[in-house]
């Protein structure tokens, strides 16, 4: 190694090690005390706390519970993902845009994003009552019964979704945009290209990494909702609206099983890893293209 | 704007460091913690009656945290702190379903000593006593109770109905009559609300749901009793959007009159009548309706107050002796009066001075004298979720009642068998 | 895009996203006792008075600021550089921070609450303000990690080349050049790590146990009785509370501008 490839390296060693420390030192401890967990018998009712090894994980690939709450998650996942991205690349253009009261525009837009996620279910909650609530007031008609009916409540917690978090991808792909120099688009326009080949050929592929990292976290949360969906439904009507984290949650707080709610933890963040694995070669790929 | 960030940073920063260092304990003083659901009201009552305590008892430095009311809320925060070894909470308030698993789990402590059976048993309601007495010992002392009660409405219909069939008649009546109108609010939603109503349901037709100490649900009457709501939902006479209704939902719908009879905790009385309510002066109460007429069995709700089994014996007495003073009928009479909150001793319910105050509260005797606790077992809270669930698709229409119950028992029976003896 | 479609865009965003929220507003503005009501009679402050003079909201509000703002300075310090020398330095081990990094952000947060809270307890920063940051920012450095790494990347290699040529250190050229062209990233995140510290609830009841040092989440839990939940009041309080994040926003978006790299290459 040459001298300055040593200097750098020894340069970055400083430069990271403090966000090594607090990931490793606070973040890794509860994630490993996770996977322990999983592979133990922990009710704390019972006093119970004895090795098991795979059994939990076995009990999981046979219980109905955990296999309707995977396809569930799975579902809410790719529906708000896909709905959010298709809303907020159109949203982050019109914030790009340099006009008067962008700024205010841009604070405004993001207010559903800033509201406490238990307060923005209660609202969607009070919304969407059949009868009483402003959106059945507003279209009366046959009204549907969004949170006491399996399939509408599950469709109500994705809308609350894409309602609470396309500001947060927008900015982030606001955040995409800015990386994309003004000579870019000045080279373009010089050829003559219209708007939409522009964006098309040019903003498109450059906005790439932007996309695929807000695709990346938003994968990511919405596997692993929680609030939203527990404060609207808690996971009803006859959980259809239960996610993999809201049957965690249920086993380790309110029954106490502790080993199996992290088994079932760990289980989520094993097809989490699963989802960002393929998405992350996606990313790399569109990384070697773009290089 | 740098210097700007970095002064604020610095501000920061300090503040973090200055935050309330606790007081090391003065030499002799006893400190101890109560951990509560704060009291909906005026904050001086409850002041006066901790400081009451305070002046009793120098040699106690009291600590009152609230926590949140969210039963769900507060079980995970105790789970979490009692788990993770705290030892600095002393008094905790307890629901009144969580008794028996705390105890098992060992976190709260044996109160017999100074809370002998015998003498709950005698000054206390039957169920509330029942749901704290575990193998002949006292685990925790009630503090206040609820019981599901039946609101009517006394201007749509002439009596309140005795009979299931009843009120299934004069529901629909009243509804042919003004169209629009709800027949029967109640909680379908899928949370413990749910639990309440169904066992609500069982007992009202003569059903039992504890056998040796096992949780049963998949009898005759459990079929009946889940059949029954499952009904009122089918037939219209409760509206679609009682399976997500919680109390709340049930309560503002009853109090723009826009329903007839609504199944709820006695505190909606207060909002039903205050100023300004739609249909004040026009709610009776009665006991919830059952198969065969007799007044239907309400489930018990309510507080209790334990002592954390890790308190160490100096602080336990103390501890004692805080939950004898907030249970004595004298606190009783504070929490009835300034906090709407129902006493757990039946002899405070004939006391001239609460018929005087709180004359809803002493009306409520009948109720609460037939209040009747969920299934008292230390993994009801294991079990209470499955159940939850399959309720809440019996209601929805996505599973036969029976088939749910069937279903509900097998898991009970599994967790059951699963526990160690 | 032209203007008037831009125009009609921004008001269709504005309506969704704002709609919801603006009833929101009329509810705090509205009598408790017509909760029910289709509309009100009456518009009344009251619930604003309530919630800030009998609720300590302030102090709810004071408390979140705090805890927010250090959080999100923490992980900006924290990230920041780590970001540039996973961009633009050569080590190995960038790819295992990086990956660390994702699989904390990839496991559910329920699940860590109990050990966190026997390892803030051993720490002896349970029921403190700062134990309440060192899990934000930790849960917070992941997106922050990989969003500023991304941002470093968009930056021309030639301009940190030249920066060397001058005679720069790494640490110098991060500093005085890349970190003011990563303006656009860092605001964002800022914005980012601060709403998620604000509005972060479960670790905030957890491990704050004294009244006086409870965050906006947590005193919003609070108001609820034990069957009442006063809505005027949780409508007054939500509306209180995204005021210093509407301010925050404003404050920190006008960073987020492009064109900052325009020009830079050239002189």
């Amino acid at each position: 190694m040459t001298s300055r490839a040593a200097e750098d390296a020894r340069t970055a060693w400083r430069l990271v090690a403090p966000a090594a420390v607090l990931l490793g030192g606070v973040a890794l401890y509860p994630v490993a005390a996770g996977f322990v967990m999983g592979l133990e018998r922990v009710v704390l009712v019972f006093h119970e706390h004895r090795f098991v090894g795979l059994a939990n994980y076995r009990a999981l690939l046979a219980d109905d519970r955990f296999l309707a709450a995977l396809a569930r998650t799975a579902y809410f996942s790719a529906v708000a993902v896909g709905a959010e991205l298709l809303l907020a690349l159109p949203l982050a253009l019109v914030l790009d845009r340099a006009v008067r009261g962008r700024g205010l525009l841009r604070a405004a837009v993001l207010i559903p994003w800033a509201i406490p996620t238990a307060v923005s279910a209660k609202l969607w909650a009070w919304l969407l009552e059949p009868g009483f609530g402003l959106v059945a007031r507003l279209w009366p008609g046959t009204p549907v019964n969004w949170l006491g009916a399996p399939a509408p409540a599950l469709h109500a917690a994705i809308l609350l979704d894409v309602w609470k978090t396309t500001p947060f991808v927008a900015l982030v792909l606001l955040a995409g945009l800015q990386n994309i120099s003004a000579d870019v688009y000045a080279a373009a326009a010089v050829d003559g290209a219209s708007r939409w080949r522009t964006f098309r050929a040019i903003t498109l592929p450059l906005l790439r990494p932007a996309i695929l990292l807000a695709l990346l976290f938003r994968s990511l949360d919405a596997f692993r909702v929680f609030d939203a969906v527990y404060v609207l439904t808690a996971g009803g009507p006859a959980n259809a609206t239960e996610t993999l984290s809201v049957y965690a949650y249920k086993t380790l707080v309110r029954a106490g099983d502790f080993g199996y709610g992290a088994a079932i933890s760990v289980a989520t963040f094993a097809c989490v890893a699963l989802l960002s694995g393929v998405l992350l070669a996606v990313l790399a790929r569109g990384a070697e293209d773009a290089a | 704007m740098r210097r700007a960030l970095l002064s604020a940073f610095a501000v920061m920063a300090a503040l973090l460091g200055c935050s309330e260092r606790q007081a090391p304990e003065a030499a002799g003083r006893v400190r101890l913690v109560l951990k509560y659901g704060p009291l909906w009201g005026a904050p001086e009552p409850f002041r006066e009656l901790l400081a009451r305590f305070q002046q009793a008892n120098p040699d106690v430095e009291l600590v009152a945290e609230p926590m949140p009311n969210a039963s769900d809320l507060a079980h995970q925060l105790f789970v979490t702190a009692l788990e993770g070894g705290a030892a600095d909470l002393d008094v905790l308030v307890v629901d009144v379903i969580w008794v028996a698993e705390f105890a098992r789990a060992g976190w709260i402590a044996d109160l017999s000593g100074a809370f002998p059976p015998a003498r709950l048993r005698a000054e206390l309601l039957p169920g509330a006593a029942e749901a704290v007495i575990l193998g002949e010992r006292t685990f925790a002392v009630p503090w206040y109770v609820d019981v599901g009660i039946l609101y009517w409405r006394t201007d749509l219909v002439p009596r309140a109905p005795r009979t299931y069939h009843e009120l299934r008649s004069l529901a629909r009546a009243a509804m042919a009559r003004s169209p629009g109108l709800a027949g029967f609010l109640w909680q379908g939603r899928q949370y413990e609300g749910l639990d309440c109503n169904a066992f609500e349901a069982i007992w009202g037709h003569g059903g039992e749901t504890l056998r040796e100490g096992r949780l049963v649900v998949d009898t005759p009457e459990g079929r009946a009793g889940v059949g029954w709501l499952r009904d009122l939902v089918a037939s219209g006479v409760s509206p679609p959007s009682v399976t997500s209704a919680a109390e709340e939902d049930s309560r503002r719908r009853f109090q723009q009159g826009e329903a007839v009879f609504m199944r709820n905790w006695p505190y909606a009385l207060g909002e039903l009548e205050a100023q300004g309510s739609p249909v004040r002066g026009r709610v009776g109460i009665a006991p919830l309706p059952s198969e065969g007429g007799a007044p239907g069995p309400g489930a018990l709700g309510g507080w209790q107050l334990a002592v954390s089994a890790r308190s160490p014996p100096p602080r336990r007495a103390a501890a004692e002796r805080l939950v004898a003073h907030l249970t004595s009928p004298d606190a009783g009479l504070v929490l009835a009066l300034d906090y709407a909150r129902n006493p757990a001793r039946r002899a405070l319910y004939e006391d001239p001075r609460l018929r005087a105050g709180a004359p809803r509260i002493a009306a409520l005797l009948p109720m609460v004298e037939r209040a009747r606790p969920r299934p008292v077992s230390p993994y009801y809270q294991l079990v209470a979720d499955a159940l939850q669930g399959e309720l809440s698709a019996a209601l929805t229409g996505l599973r036969s009642p029976e088939e749910a119950l069937r279903r509900a028992q097998r898991q009970a029976d599994r967790i059951a068998g699963a526990a160690p003896p | 895009m032209s203007r008037a479609r831009h125009a009609v865009a921004a008001g269709a965003f504005l309506a969704f996203f704002l709609g919801p929220f603006a009833w929101q507003a009329l509810t705090s503005l509205w009598p408790e006792a017509e909760l029910g009501r289709a509309f009100p009679t009456a518009l009344t402050l009251r619930s604003y008075a309530d919630v800030l003079a009998a609720r300590d909201f302030g102090r709810a509000i004071l408390n979140s600021v705090v805890v927010a703002g250090a959080s999100t300075a923490l992980a900006l310090a924290v990230g920041a550089p780590a970001a540039f020398a996973v961009a633009k330095l050569e080590f190995r081990g960038r790819r295992l921070l990086l990956g660390t990094a994702l699989a904390v952000a990839m496991f559910p947060p329920i699940a860590t609450v109990s050990p966190l809270y026997v390892t803030l307890r051993a720490l002896g920063l349970l029921d403190r303000l700062a134990g309440l940051v060192l899990p934000d920012a930790t849960f917070a450095l992941p997106l922050t990690l990989w969003l500023l790494t991304t941002t470093f990347r968009a930056i021309p290699d030639e301009i940190y080349r030249a920066a060397q040529a001058d005679g720069c250190t790494p640490f110098q050229a991060f500093r005085l050049v890349l970190l003011p062209l990563a303006a656009p990233g860092l605001a964002t995140a800022a914005i980012l790590v601060f709403i998620f510290s604000w509005n972060e609830l479960l670790f905030a009841l957890t491990f704050l146990a004294t009244p006086s040092r409870r965050t906006v989440p947590v005193a919003i839990a609070l108001f609820s009785g034990e069957h009442l939940e006063p809505w005027g009041e949780i409508a007054a309080a939500s509306i209180l509370a995204t005021l210093p994040l509407v301010v925050l926003t404003l404050a920190f978006q006008r960073r987020i501008v492009s064109g900052l790299t325009a020009g830079a290459v050239k002189g």
